[in-house]
């Protein structure tokens, strides 16, 4: 469980993902705090991306956690509950037979042997899981509407205005909960977008598709139409990436201002010296791992790693 | 010349019937359609499997033999079951026919519906579900609006294709275009007026129709390259 006086926002544990025999990442643990800036860096291909894609499930981790704001997103895991094992027939049953209690867990983890979908484990396992489930666990839709993302590619609706565009989540999340007065919050929502809009200096193109916008002004509303769902957290991926050279500013001075306004950012950049001016926190990730992390002083010029020193000398 | 303009009218009273098979049915293979394509990109095996084989089937056989076994081996069979079934009971031979054509249609319709979903950009799909949005109304609000887009002269022209295809439908004995040139021809024996007279009144539904895809794709043609 988390520790609650910390504040943890997100926290991923022990992640591994796999595509295929492809193993890209290996165990990997963090926990983000609010109102922190973390940037992961590292080469292509080092699985930075992925693990960004894991903390909202857009790529699901083949083993491992994803907590947001204390609730689980990825599925409950019976397996880690002693107390949801010895609820279970499977172990009452080696009991039964004499076994010791602590071997009879350990074969039970190890040869995966609860069978909670046939339905042969029993009523009081079955309450049992059922309490943690709803204790601890988010719908993986519920839990992304806390933390949205900007992608490299921008990914505005291109069947949509962009004030649409901006529009359209929160107006379906408010038809989800069943808001009675569903035109006043729609009219409160145009408002906030129109706010946004003004605030990135783009509201005369609301009724613009995104095809008639350059690079910049789409990742700008791109980050924008994330900002409408009033996320907890923001996920960026290489957003300046696909950005010609001289858009790339007006996208990192928008970021720059989320973070001075205490938005809490996980950002997956290539842009070093915005990573050294805006994290509190720098993860290096390499290999499948985060071979180095610490604040931009300590990973920038310090770097203890030698695959860090490497890397730094490369990009730097 | 009176001759032939006599058989072109003749036929064009099968047009009603053409026509009306034709829309129900490419309304049939539309929804149908989806559901396939839907059911192909799914994670359930089952149903990958079950879209699969039920396209093979369709696109493996003439629809002729579809329009027969629907017509008149399927009453057959359920009265050899006992049950007293006759589509007349049930409105007419025009049912079995619809019936046929829908879901014929369904199963090229599939295909062209998935190659326009799988056309859009993965990152619309990320970007939906990342803001919370379900898969399914992702699907509905952001991904099929653009592939309507992208399939609709392939829709347009599967419904080309089904108008000339229900011509086999006189055999199940709905009188269509076709039906109605035949008829007039055991009569008056002025055979080649009244295929003539046939051809032209298919050619006038189908040419504007086609004429009207090709200025569609051009249109969208040039709205891409300004984008």
């Amino acid at each position: 469980m988390l520790n609650e006086n910390k504040e943890v926002m997100l926290e991923v544990k022990n992640i591994f993902k796999n595509f295929g025999d492809l193993e890209v990442l290996k165990g990997v643990s963090t926990e983000v705090d609010k109102g922190e800036v973390i940037s992961i860096i590292g080469a292509s291909g080092s699985g930075k991306s992925t693990l960004l894609r894991c903390m909202n499930l857009l790529e699901e981790p083949t083993f491992g956690e994803v907590w947001i704001e204390g609730k689980l997103m990825t599925p409950v895991d019976p397996y880690l509950h002693y107390d949801v094992i010895k609820a279970s027939n499977t172990y009452k049953k080696l009991i039964a037979g004499g076994m010791d209690e602590l071997d009879a867990i350990m074969k039970i983890k190890q040869e995966d042997l609860l069978q909670e979908k046939s339905g042969k484990e029993g009523s009081e396992y079955k309450s049992l899981m059922d309490k943690i489930y709803k204790e601890n666990h988010i719908d993986t839709n519920l839990g992304r509407r806390k933390m949205s993302m900007v992608f490299q590619q921008f990914n505005l609706f291109n069947n949509l205005t962009v004030l649409e565009n901006i529009m359209l989540a929160p107006v379906e999340t408010a038809k989800y909960n069943k808001v009675k007065d569903l035109n006043g919050e729609k009219a409160k929502i145009r408002e906030q977008a129109f706010t946004l809009l003004k605030r990135i200096g783009l509201e005369d193109k609301a009724d613009v598709y995104p095809s008639k916008l350059s690079g910049g002004q789409k990742q700008r509303i791109a980050i924008v139409r994330s900002l409408a769902m009033n996320p907890d957290v923001m996920l960026f991926d290489e957003p300046t990436s696909a950005l010609d050279p001289e858009m790339i500013g007006e996208v990192l001075d928008l970021m720059k201002e989320l973070a001075q306004a205490g938005m809490t950012m996980v950002i997956v950049t290539h842009e070093m010296g915005f990573a050294k001016e805006v994290s509190d926190r720098v993860l290096f990730v390499d290999e499948g791992y985060i071979k180095e992390e610490g604040t931009p002083e300590e990973v920038f010029d310090h770097p203890k790693d030698p695959r860090l020193q490497d890397f730094l000398s490369k990009v730097l | 010349m009176g001759v032939y303009l006599k058989g072109f009218l003749i036929a064009c009273r099968g047009i009603p019937a053409t026509v009306a098979v034709s829309l129900i049915a490419i309304v049939i293979g539309a929804a149908f359609g989806l559901l396939l394509a839907l059911c192909s990109q799914t994670k359930s095996k089952v149903l990958q499997v079950l879209s699969k084989v039920y396209i093979d089937i369709v696109r493996g056989t003439p629809m002729l033999v579809q329009a027969l076994i629907m017509a008149y081996g399927i009453p057959w069979l359920l009265q050899s079951w006992g049950v007293g079934f006759k589509w007349d009971n049930f409105g007419g031979m025009v049912v079995p026919a619809v019936i046929v054509c829908g879901f014929n249609s369904a199963a090229y319709m599939s295909e062209v519906i998935r190659s326009g979903i799988q056309a859009i950009d993965k990152g619309q799909m990320e970007a939906a579900r990342s803001l919370g949005m379900s898969h399914g109304m992702a699907m509905r609000l952001v991904i099929i609006p653009q592939a309507v887009r992208i399939i609709l002269p392939a829709f347009a022209n599967e419904f080309v294709t089904l108008i000339k295809e229900t011509s086999v439908l006189g055999y199940v004995g709905v009188v269509e275009i076709l039906r109605r040139g035949q008829l007039w021809n055991s009569s008056s024996f002025e055979t080649f007026p009244a295929y003539i007279g046939v051809a032209l009144a298919y050619m006038i539904l189908t040419i504007p129709l086609s004429k009207a895809i090709n200025g569609y794709e051009r249109k969208m043609a040039r709205k891409e390259s300004a984008a």
